[in-house]
């Protein structure tokens, strides 16, 4: 037990924690535009690195399988936004949380059984043999993780800032109903934040899906360990799911070693539970004033 | 008491299901049927719990499960490792989910929605994780096997424990009704509609959102105890995310709020595995559903009551149910996606669940009378006059309250007498409202004192400030908008539930229910709303929603009421009946602040009128001095010599 293994734990871990940080920011988009958020993404994730997979072994490029995957993410995206979502913000009712939870439930159902129970290996171009810096081994998987996280979440803020379109998005969180009176489409941007939310879920998904391996199970509890880098971070922190996906991803690989791979996931679950109880706006999130 | 047509049918439909329950394995010698009634009886004691958070709490909880396996769990253990008899066991379960569930509720005090959600999630996930990896106690994914204890040195057989699970629903059932029916269920509903009103009416958030959690969660793990020693050996994987839907599926089906809704509920869960084993059942099953959504669609569409995508989105769920059920190999493997859509179509076509429609049904085949109105008590009761004293009641003195850079309030020292009514004007952002929002304990003062009585007043605490005798109304509207008028003022009056917790579970509360509605009664006629005292609040005109605030307010018996733009929004009759109200309610000595932008109304029914500009006092005075007063006009108008000057360059141009 040296000081190197408990490093490489820290590093591997953080890089992990990149993916979850991801996720977190794709609920970040559409809590943006509608205060909900999919409870189903994990499902989207899977479901995402599962049609990835499918095309892959048609033979198609990998390039373009990744653009076909993040398509597919997209619409995925807008279906639940119009089957779970938006009857629910029309009544102003909180339905939206069972309802998306129900449509993870028929993803997962429709996954196990299109594509089996099994986990199945995700074949990529990028190499896993590690490189070494300093005794402590990356592979050029793992930063591709890293590059994939910052590339997606660089080109939806990019977007959110310094186009129109984008900036509604912002106009929508601060006030909704100012925002319809400007002629900003509720329901249009709504739409826009589910899509490029299951965008960045299926990047996820074919992000981890080489590391993890694709099975139905595969983002169970990789969305638990995302809510709470969302929740701890706070759900409109901006890049404050980074870091917390850093802490987040660090911790529990360390939980790992020490307590053993079962408590893998009480850190995170705790570490929610803790901020809710503290900190119910996060981390980085801002504080707002009840008016009545 | 003669019993009415409804409580006859209600009271009679009780009996006879507990008794054809009871009766089933008298006749019925099957020893899988009554393995099936048990779980019945088990699964409608943890879903009356559930409902407790997600019907009358209106959140979606996920932890209900958890409770479930730390119920069952505590249970195994205390028998297998202390000892125990059933009784002391089950009682454990019990205590376990009221404690942890009073614990988990802290953290998801101010949640709503999502977050609570998701720390009900967090805590179900943490509870699976720590039965399975804590392996010296729980030995983990092995396994827990379990003997049956002995009730009181009895030994019960498969037919006994079921009559013991039968007759713990009848029980729970029997204290649920008692309590939910009451001040308790009125609260837990007003907590869901506005907690910050739940505050402000004295009625208090904390108290009740904790209890409300603990009494579901305890039922929970009492369900969990039973479950232990129903089946004899535990899992941790048994309680898990999937079982939590399927718990969702029971309560949202039987329908929210409803006893029978629960058990309903609970019914489906049973059979759900033999309807899905049994292909013809399944297609039956599935063909009449399709029809029922088709009906609704057609129905709802003809009326133009239901907008497009609620009416199709079922028939599509129930037709792929259908072609799907032809198509697929083997149901069991498709499980989770039956579940899914039917969940799905119950959600969105039939929120208010299968009991909803049924009661509806039932009341309009039978003809139900409504429910008879109480009668209301003499008004000098319900509100004792105060004498009016001309004492100074509340003395603010030099409050500040700043918004980071704003002073939205800055430096006010306002005295308030008794018996008056003391306007309080201003231009808009001129402070009104945080002013009364200080006051009311909203957002705590930044600086400064405030004397009730000569008494120092709590600050930062709508609870706390409630329990002083203020009152308040909302410029935003807070009403609870699912409860009727009746019961909104009902759970707002003040000093009237004193029956002990037990005594109300066991029903010995209905004297005092009745005194309550008969003093909310009299309050709604101050207010010109007894007729519509059955109606819920959100189906009222705006004009009786502010009205009804008011009679809120008042069922405080406050010494001081404070109205917040209570003539926003009013048509001229509507004003002319809140000045009838407001005039009514100073000569029984209450003294009032008014906030208000109507100028005549504050002439015609104020006796003090303070002016508050950029957060500070600008004049002072009685109504007629204040109209006059060149300050105030210069507030309200602009300055009068620049417009002057104006109109003098335009005429010259």
């Amino acid at each position: 037990m040296n000081r190197t293994m408990i490093l490489q734990m820290i590093v591997s871990g953080a890089l992990m924690g990149q993916v979850y940080a991801l996720i977190a920011y794709g609920f970040q988009l559409t809590y943006a535009t509608s205060k909900s958020i999919n409870f189903g993404q994990g499902e989207l994730v899977m479901l995402s690195a599962f049609f990835s997979l499918t095309l892959i072994n048609w033979g198609i490029a990998y390039p373009l399988v990744v653009v076909g995957g993040l398509l597919f993410g997209a619409v995925l995206g807008l279906f639940v936004e119009r089957a779970g979502v938006r009857l629910a913000l029309e009544q102003k009712s909180e339905g939206w949380i069972l309802l998306t939870i129900i449509l993870g439930l028929f993803g997962f159902s429709t996954a196990e059984n299109i594509w089996g129970r099994d986990d199945r290996p995700f074949p990529t171009p990028i190499s896993s043999d590690p490189i070494h810096i300093f005794g402590i081994g990356i592979t050029p998987l793992e930063v591709s993780v890293i590059l994939g996280v910052f590339a997606v979440m660089g080109l939806i803020e990019g977007f959110k800032r310094y186009t129109l379109l984008g900036k509604a998005f912002a106009a929508l969180a601060a006030d909704r109903d100012a925002a319809g009176l400007m002629g900003i489409s509720a329901t249009r941007t709504i739409m826009l934040s589910y899509a490029l939310s299951g965008f960045v879920s299926a990047m996820a998904g074919i992000l981890i899906a080489p590391i993890t391996t694709v099975g139905p199970t595969m983002a169970s509890t990789l969305i638990l360990k995302a809510f709470s880098v969302a929740v701890v971070a706070g759900l409109d922190s901006g890049f404050g799911v980074v870091i917390t996906g850093l802490v987040l991803g660090a911790i529990e690989s360390l939980t790992s070693f020490f307590l053993g791979s079962g408590w893998r996931e009480a850190p995170g679950l705790l570490l929610l539970i803790l901020a809710l109880a503290v900190r119910p706006t996060g981390l980085f999130g801002k504080t707002t004033i009840r008016k009545v | 008491m003669i019993m009415g047509k409804r409580q006859l049918l209600i009271h009679g439909s009780e009996l006879f299901l507990f008794g054809l329950l009871a009766a089933i394995p008298g006749f019925i010698n099957n020893p899988y049927a009554l393995g099936l009634l048990t779980l019945l009886a088990i699964y409608g004691i943890l879903l009356i719990g559930l409902d407790v958070t997600v019907g009358y709490l209106g959140q979606v909880n996920l932890a209900q499960v958890a409770f479930l396996g730390l119920g069952a769990y505590t249970a195994g253990l205390s028998v297998t490792l202390l000892g125990m008899g059933m009784v002391p066991a089950l009682l454990l379960s019990l205590v376990v989910g009221l404690v942890c569930g009073g614990l988990l509720a802290f953290p998801s005090l101010r949640l709503e929605g999502p977050q609570f959600a998701l720390g009900t999630l967090s805590f179900s996930a943490l509870t699976t994780t720590i039965l399975n990896e804590w392996e010296s106690l729980t030995s983990g994914a092995q396994g827990l096997s379990i003997v049956r204890p002995p009730l009181f040195g009895m030994h019960l057989k498969a037919q006994g424990f079921y009559w013991l699970c039968l007759g713990l629903l009848a029980l729970i059932w029997f204290f649920m009704k008692n309590l939910l029916s009451g001040q308790w269920g009125r609260a837990f509903e007003a907590l869901r509609d506005s907690p910050i009103a739940t505050d402000a009416m004295g009625v208090g958030c904390f108290r009740y959102k904790v209890a409300a959690f603990a009494f579901g969660s305890s039922l929970g793990s009492l369900a969990g105890g039973l479950y232990a020693f129903n089946f004899l050996y535990l899992q941790p994987q048994s309680f898990t995310y999937d079982l939590m839907v399927i718990l969702l599926l029971g309560v949202v089906l039987g329908g929210r709020k409803s006893l029978w809704g629960a058990v309903i509920g609970a019914m489906i869960i049973v059979l759900l595995p033999n309807l899905l084993s049994n292909r013809f059942l399944f297609h039956l099953f599935a063909a009449v559903g399709l029809t029922l959504a088709v009906v609704a669609a057609v129905r709802g569409r003809l009326h133009k009551t239901t907008p497009w995508f609620q009416a199709l989105a079922p028939v599509i769920a129930m037709g792929l149910l259908l072609v799907g059920g032809f198509m697929i190999g083997n149901t069991e493997d498709w499980r989770k996606a039956i579940f899914a859509l039917m969940l799905f179509s119950v959600v969105v076509g039939l929120p208010e669940g299968v009991m909803g429609f049924v009661g509806r049904f039932f009341s309009r085949l039978l003809r139900m009378a409504p429910r008879t109105l109480p009668i209301s008590a003499p008004l000098e009761v319900v509100l004792p006059q105060l004498s009016p004293g001309n004492q100074p009641i509340l003395t603010i003195d030099a409050l500040q309250r700043h918004f980071g850079g704003v002073k939205a309030v800055d430096g006010i020292s306002l005295s308030i007498r008794s018996g008056q009514i003391h306007g309080l004007i201003g231009p808009n952002g001129s402070g009104k409202s945080t002013v009364v929002n200080v006051i009311s304990g909203l957002y705590p003062p930044t600086q400064g004192k405030i004397y009730k009585n000569g008494t120092i007043l709590p600050t930062g605490s709508l609870y706390r400030v409630a329990l002083n005798g203020i009152a308040r109304t909302f410029q935003n509207l807070q009403l609870f908008g699912e409860l009727s008028a009746l019961a909104n003022v009902m759970v707002a009056l003040r000093g009237m539930y004193r029956t002990p917790f037990f005594f109300i579970l066991l029903g010995l509360a209905r004297s005092e229910e009745q005194k309550a509605a008969s003093h909310a009664m009299a309050l709604l006629e101050l207010v010109g709303l007894a007729g519509k005292s059955a109606t819920p609040a959100k189906d009222l005109t705006y004009g009786d929603q502010r009205f009804l605030e008011i009679a809120r307010a008042l069922a405080r018996r406050p010494e001081l009421l404070i109205l917040d733009e209570p003539a926003a929004g009013l048509s001229r009759p509507d004003i002319r009946q809140l000045m009838h109200i407001i005039r009514k309610i100073h000569q029984l000595g209450v003294t009032i602040i008014l906030i208000e932008h109507h100028m005549d109304v504050v002439t015609a029914l104020c006796d003090h009128v303070t002016v508050l500009d950029g957060g500070k006092i600008i004049a002072e005075g009685t109504p007629q001095a204040i109209k006059r007063d060149p300050k105030v006009m210069e507030a309200y108008l602009g300055e009068i010599p620049a417009v002057q000057q104006e109109q003098a360059e335009e005429g010259a141009c």
